[in-house]
């Protein structure tokens, strides 16, 4: 019971955005490996749930989107990766989302995205930002390691097919996804690279990402994909879009972003999509956290242009 | 003058970015780790690649213009921080017969303290037998100049250039990098005619915002705001038309605009993806929105009709 009752005060720590001790940290990843080992890389999910799309640090938008979609345990989430790197919190962004994870495994749904990676972290801020809050980068080895363990997509009522990015030439059934050994660092291609990092793109087949990871993927893929499978749409992330989310081919895949002012720079707005128990669909769009309600911080960090 | 802090500042971000690109091998400039500390922080890669088409861009235009004119020209830099340009020129054989940077006294001050002690950057401001003058903010040589102006004031720069020896007479080339968009439009409107009316043979290059009536627009001028940096120009800065029309209504024959969007996909390609290289982008969407945000004007006055119309990019 004390556990439990040092999760509640951590989550109450985390949600104030104050990062909870290194020694916390490392008990916390500990319990979710635990849950998160046993998920497979094909989570299945039920409905009701609010799919979200990426976070990247933006804590009090993080806030935001709680305060739009309800509190967990009262709302079951599925989050599609892409929790750190860019903002200004990835720290607080992620363990909160993780000791929720924890808390409440069967209401909280977390897959990764293509910034859960090693890597990537070392460019986009997530690594500077631990070394910059607890003056070493222990936290960040517990948390990548966490990443690991990530489920890499999640089926909603066995109908809605979720992942960061999208599908992979590698790749034609779920059966394929489950096969994956995901309990690695993101590779550079491949099924798993693709899964986290590929794009629909008006176009038939498969073309090259400018990205420089993962695919194109055309709607002639999209079409054989979901009826092999028969699956009604793809949900998806991974790309900025000004309206908070967007349609493609149709109703056949559709990208949800919720990190609204991206990067508190691009002035878009984001979204997330309720599922309720029929699987019928409401977006609910929302806006970046005013700016008295985030803290301030000793120094402000300035989202960058060319000065 | 605490007015203009927020906008003395940009200079060092600006140049702390270029610091941080120039390390990360997007570009050749081995002056820059003279005037500016290496960067604190790391910097997306986005905001690298946007510095490097911005120099890539200016760099293709001046060079043009040395070459057109044997450099028997003049350049001056308005509102030029810590910027290495004239070195850099001097490295390749490229120097003008007179080269002016012109900025703050607060920023002059910094360069001068700089120069002075950097035996490198001392070295190709003396030529063979030019005295090299310096004061606590201005410094005076054979063909480079360092003097303090406010950009508002277009008397004071008239004599600040006079006492540079500028000829009016020389083909003369102007530069202004984020510079004309922190100036309320009636003093840039002034200083743009001034520049055409004094000049018979001028080309005007300026970088800065474009399109900035839409969302990303309203962020910037509201993030900025909270640093103390304000977009008094802004007006000048809703699209092409605007910031091309500027000149074209103010003595100016002619010149062409693009947005840094456009401007990227026309560098030299085997350059381009060399940088491309460097570091992966995550998301190209960020790149794409705020090159599409910034763009590269530039303007001609050719009395003479020496070809300056025949400068472009490509």
């Amino acid at each position: 019971m004390s556990d439990m009752s040092d999760l509640d005060r951590q989550i109450e720590q985390l949600q104030r955005c104050e990062v909870i001790k290194e020694s916390e940290v490392k008990a916390l990843c500990a319990k979710a490996r635990e849950i998160l080992v046993e998920e497979g890389n094909v989570q299945a999910v039920d409905a009701p749930v609010t799919v979200c799309g990426d976070i990247h640090g933006q804590f009090y938008d993080l806030k935001e989107l709680f305060k739009v979609g309800g509190k967990v345990p009262e709302t079951n989430y599925l989050f599609m990766g892409d929790f750190v790197d860019r903002g200004f919190y990835s720290v607080e962004t992620f363990l909160l989302l993780l000791a929720l994870k924890v808390r409440y495994p069967d209401r909280i749904t977390l897959i990764r995205g293509n910034h859960e990676s090693r890597q990537i972290t070392q460019v986009y801020g997530f690594y500077d930002e631990c070394l910059r809050k607890y003056g070493s980068i222990t936290v960040w080895r517990y948390c990548t390691e966490i990443f690991d363990y990530l489920s890499l997509s999640a089926i909603v009522d066995g109908k809605i097919f979720c992942v960061h990015g999208g599908l992979s030439p590698s790749i034609t059934s779920l059966d394929q996804i489950r096969q994956i050994d995901r309990k690695q660092e993101v590779p550079h291609d491949g099924p798993m690279c693709d899964l986290l990092w590929s794009d629909p793109e008006d176009m038939q087949g498969w073309g090259v990402s400018p990205r420089g990871a993962g695919f194109l993927f055309g709607s002639d893929v999209v079409n054989t994909f979901c009826q092999e499978n028969e699956v009604d749409l793809i949900c998806r992330a991974h790309q900025l879009v000004m309206e908070g989310y967007k349609w493609h081919f149709g109703e056949m895949v559709l990208t949800v972003w919720s990190a609204p002012n991206y990067c508190y720079r691009c002035g878009n707005v984001a979204a997330i999509l309720e599922l309720d128990e029929n699987l019928k669909r409401d977006f609910t769009i929302f806006e970046a956290a005013p700016q008295e309600s985030r803290g301030i911080p000793s120094k402000k960090p300035q989202p960058d242009y060319f000065l | 003058m605490s007015a203009d802090d927020g906008v003395i500042g940009t200079n060092d971000d600006a140049s702390s970015c270029k610091r941080f690109a120039v390390d990360k091998g997007y570009w050749h400039d081995p002056f820059i780790s003279l005037l500016i500390p290496k960067a604190t922080s790391r910097k997306a890669p986005e905001i690298s690649r946007g510095y490097y088409a911005r120099v890539k861009g200016i760099q293709i235009l001046i060079e043009h213009f040395l070459r057109m004119t044997n450099c028997n020209c003049q350049i001056v830099n308005l509102g030029a921080g810590f910027d290495t340009m004239f070195w850099r020129l001097h490295e390749e054989g490229l120097t003008p017969k007179c080269y002016v940077e012109v900025d703050f006294e607060q920023v002059t001050a910094r360069k001068c303290h700089y120069i002075k002690s950097k035996k490198t950057l001392l070295e190709a401001l003396s030529g063979e037998d030019s005295e090299i003058m310096m004061s606590k903010t201005e410094i005076h040589s054979g063909s480079y100049h360092l003097v303090s102006s406010n950009l508002r004031n277009v008397g004071s720069l008239e004599s600040k250039l006079t006492a540079c020896d500028v000829d009016r007479g020389l083909p003369t080339l102007f530069l202004s990098e984020c510079v004309l968009v922190y100036i309320e439009t009636e003093h840039t409107d002034k200083l743009v005619k001034w520049v055409a009316d004094s000049f018979p043979t001028a080309f005007f290059i300026n970088y800065e915002q474009v399109n900035m009536g839409d969302s990303f627009g309203e962020v910037m001028i509201e993030n900025l705001k909270t640093r103390d940096c304000l977009l008094s120009g802004v007006a000048a800065c809703a699209s092409l038309d605007t910031q091309m029309n500027r000149f074209l209504t103010r003595g100016w024959t002619g010149g062409d605009a693009m947005d840094m969007k456009t401007l990227y996909r026309c560098l030299p390609q085997a350059d381009l993806q060399r940088i491309e290289r460097l570091e992966m982008l995550d998301e190209r969407e960020l790149l794409d929105q705020l090159l599409s945000h910034y763009c590269l004007v530039w303007a001609y006055k050719d009395t003479r009709d020496i070809g300056l119309h025949t400068i472009s990019i490509s």
